[in-house]
């Protein structure tokens, strides 16, 4: 791979869409475009939903995958379909914000200093999500968490300098 | 001028300044020898950094076996070809259809000139290498918003705004502005110099002429016979170049890693595993799932499970030491008796994403229509990248580009899509460059690293403070254990970072077992 800070910090200046969602239709669960078109290398890395479900399946599935069971190759992705550890919607918060293992930090400013950024979600993004997942899948967890909460979940600085938790 | 009056330490010193010796600090072939009688060394991984450390291990007189995941060895050094199957977490699965010598890198795709390590493993197995055109001044570039999404070629691009910049600072000469910053003498060579780099007129003006349609081509180009006078081309204005914003990539052959020359192994990067897999054969256990690392005061045990043959249970496996190239986003969920300073190390590198889509054309319409000889046209839409084949130029028959790199968020969304999607995808924003695309479009495949069962990301993504919080740790041998691969090393994503790191380990995995120490 090739991938080196080539020094050029390129941030795209790009007006807000207007209605961009393009709706595919489809019994799985495929994206739509909330983001604007052509942003490219030079991406913020910014989802423009605050649509659970397009989070995710713009996202999370990603790794998680549609049907939210996990995969297992080398090592595994979690299922999110009957996960108990999801009853806390703190623990989900705090993992979307600060990562885990490979699961990258989502509450960052996307700036990992290479010459991409990498996705980030605000805190109204972070608490759809979670209250997606969590009544979804088969799921069926009480309670919800709002944007707020999520926020002063926040900590300073999403480095890993403590232990893994 | 300078080695022939100055030692060698001055030469050194004066090659580091002037950019030259600041390479991998590949020294050449190790030289390890004498390894204590009988002692062996387990590898994990057979990618570049556990095919290198086997291959030298062994060299040294161990006992190696190597312990891999795959059915074949290379890791990310790999190339997918007509005939390759592809199945992806999930269960996506992709049959390549790609004609015979045509291929894919999913992964790496270039050798830069000062990754000697690289190359001389390359020279060692007798894998052939070409160039690869890093900077292709017919390629395009691109942005939706700039020129009404016209692609313009690179050299138009490039020669209209070191000309504007050229006049520009002439005039600032000519006016005696920078009276106080260079002298008069040097003024005149600055003069002199931005006539030659921005293809000025004797008025020191980038103006339509000979000379700016001799850097960004004509109108007409000129010919041979009555109708052979060339027609000269009119620049961009430099508000236009500004605006479009299209000047951000003219700079990505020049940063070191890029340079020409550049390299690609001939056949697909694949082929360096390929020639490692061949000298290392019986070495090599393909297919093996590591599940558990241990250690003690005698040696090492890995526990694995044989994928192709699930009902032979766990297996497990003895050495004297370990070399442990997995990638931590897979490491980090085996359990493995090492200290805590590694294992936090191991569990604070999250892995980037990356895709790379591949594509084949019925015929090869960049060079038929475009004169696009290799290289990379770039763009803003969320492809990134058309990368042109490097070989088999002026072929009559299909040829196949990369026709997207992604990264950041577009590589997270195109990862949560279907394989074909992807491609689906690919072809629809290429379409806007090269219009040929629906209709020469033949097949296509599509890698996202976080769905690679083997890899689980592109790559480990170290933020300064984490490098300065566990780097160290994740270097230094715990015990029996010692970790490599491009994690461990301060090239993140090169396979010279991994070859280095192999090769670092290995010198000190070997000092160790030398002197007889034990683990405290």
């Amino acid at each position: 791979m090739n991938i080196r800070n080539v020094g050029i910090r390129i941030r795209a200046r790009h007006a807000l869409a207007a209605g961009m969602a393009l709706a595919l239709a489809g019994v799985t669960a495929q994206p739509a475009w909330p983001q604007e078109e052509g942003v490219g290398m030079f991406s913020t890395g910014k989802l423009k939903t605050i649509s659970g479900a397009e989070v995710f399946q713009n996202i999370c599935q990603g790794c998680h995958m549609p049907d939210g069971k996990g995969a297992s190759g080398a090592g595994r992705y979690p299922a999110l379909a009957g996960d108990g550890a999801l009853a806390s919607t703190k623990f989900m918060a705090v993992t979307l914000l600060e990562g885990r293992r490979n699961m990258p930090a989502f509450g960052g400013t996307g700036d990992m200093g290479l010459f991409f950024s990498v996705p980030t979600l605000d805190d109204d993004q972070i608490a759809a999500v979670i209250n997606y997942v969590r009544s979804s899948f088969g799921n069926h967890f009480k309670g919800r968490i709002t944007a707020t909460e999520v926020k002063a979940l926040r900590r300073p600085s999403t480095d890993r300098l403590l232990p893994a938790h | 001028m300078i080695g022939v009056s100055a030692g060698s330490a001055a030469m050194y010193q004066a090659m580091t300044s002037l950019g030259f010796a600041a390479d991998s600090g590949y020294q050449g072939p190790i030289q390890l020898s004498g390894a204590p009688s009988g002692a062996s060394v387990l590898v994990l991984g057979a990618g570049i950094a556990g095919l290198v450390a086997a291959y030298e291990l062994r060299k040294a007189g161990y006992q190696v076996q190597v312990l891999e995941y795959n059915s074949r060895a290379g890791g990310r050094n790999w190339t997918l070809r007509g005939g390759d199957r592809y199945t992806e977490l999930g269960g996506f699965t992709q049959e390549c259809q790609f004609d015979p010598g045509l291929y894919i890198n999913p992964g790496p795709w270039r050798l830069p000139y000062h990754h000697r390590g690289m190359l001389s493993y390359c020279k060692l197995l007798g894998v052939q290498l070409e160039p690869f055109v890093q900077c292709n001044y017919n390629a395009f570039l691109h942005r939706t918003k700039a020129f009404g999404g016209k692609p313009q070629r690179f050299r138009t691009i490039k020669a209209d705004y070191h000309g504007h910049v050229a006049e520009l600072l002439a005039k600032t000469v000519q006016s005696k502005n920078l009276d106080a910053s260079v002298t008069v003498e040097d003024q005149e060579r600055l003069l002199t110099s931005l006539r030659e780099w921005g293809a000025l007129d004797e008025s020191y003006r980038y103006a339509a002429g000979p000379l700016s349609s001799d850097r960004r081509g004509f109108e007409k180009d000129p010919g041979g016979g009555l109708g052979g006078r060339p027609a000269f081309s009119e620049p961009l204005q430099l508000r236009e170049v500004l605006r479009s914003g299209l000047w951000e990539a003219l700079t990505l052959c020049d940063v070191y890693d890029m340079q020409q020359t550049i390299f690609q192994p001939v056949g697909g990067m694949g082929m360096v595993g390929q020639a490692f897999a061949r000298e290392l054969a019986p070495l090599i256990r393909y297919n093996a799932k590591v599940i558990d690392i241990q250690q003690d005061d005698h040696g090492v045990a890995a526990t694995f499970q044989d994928t192709a043959a699930p009902s032979a249970g766990r297996q497990t496996v003895h050495a004297d030491w370990c070399v442990c190239t997995i990638p931590l986003s897979v490491l980090g969920q085996i359990p493995m008796k090492v200290g805590a300073p590694m294992a936090n190390a191991i569990a604070a590198v999250p892995y980037a994403a990356a895709v790379k889509v591949g594509l084949q054309f019925k015929r090869r319409f960049w060079e038929q229509d475009e004169q696009i000889y290799g290289g990379i046209t770039y763009t803003d839409l969320p492809i990134s990248n058309i990368g042109y084949p490097n070989s088999g130029f002026f072929g009559d028959g299909k040829g196949v580009l990369l026709g997207g790199y992604l990264w950041g968020l577009d590589a997270a969304k195109f990862t949560a899509m279907t394989p074909d999607q992807r491609v689906a995808k690919a072809v629809e924003y290429g379409s806007q460059i090269h219009p040929q695309y629906p209709k020469e479009f033949d097949t296509g495949v599509a890698v996202a690293w976080h769905r690679s069962p083997f890899t689980m990301g592109c790559f480990g993504m170290w933020t300064e403070e984490a490098r300065a919080a566990h780097y160290d740790a994740l270097c230094a041998i715990d015990g029996r254990i010692v970790l490599a691969g491009e994690h461990a090393s301060y090239l993140p994503a090169w396979q010279e970072g991994a070859l280095m790191s192999a090769l670092d380990a290995i010198g000190r995995l070997h000092r160790r077992a030398v002197a007889g120490a034990m683990p405290s």
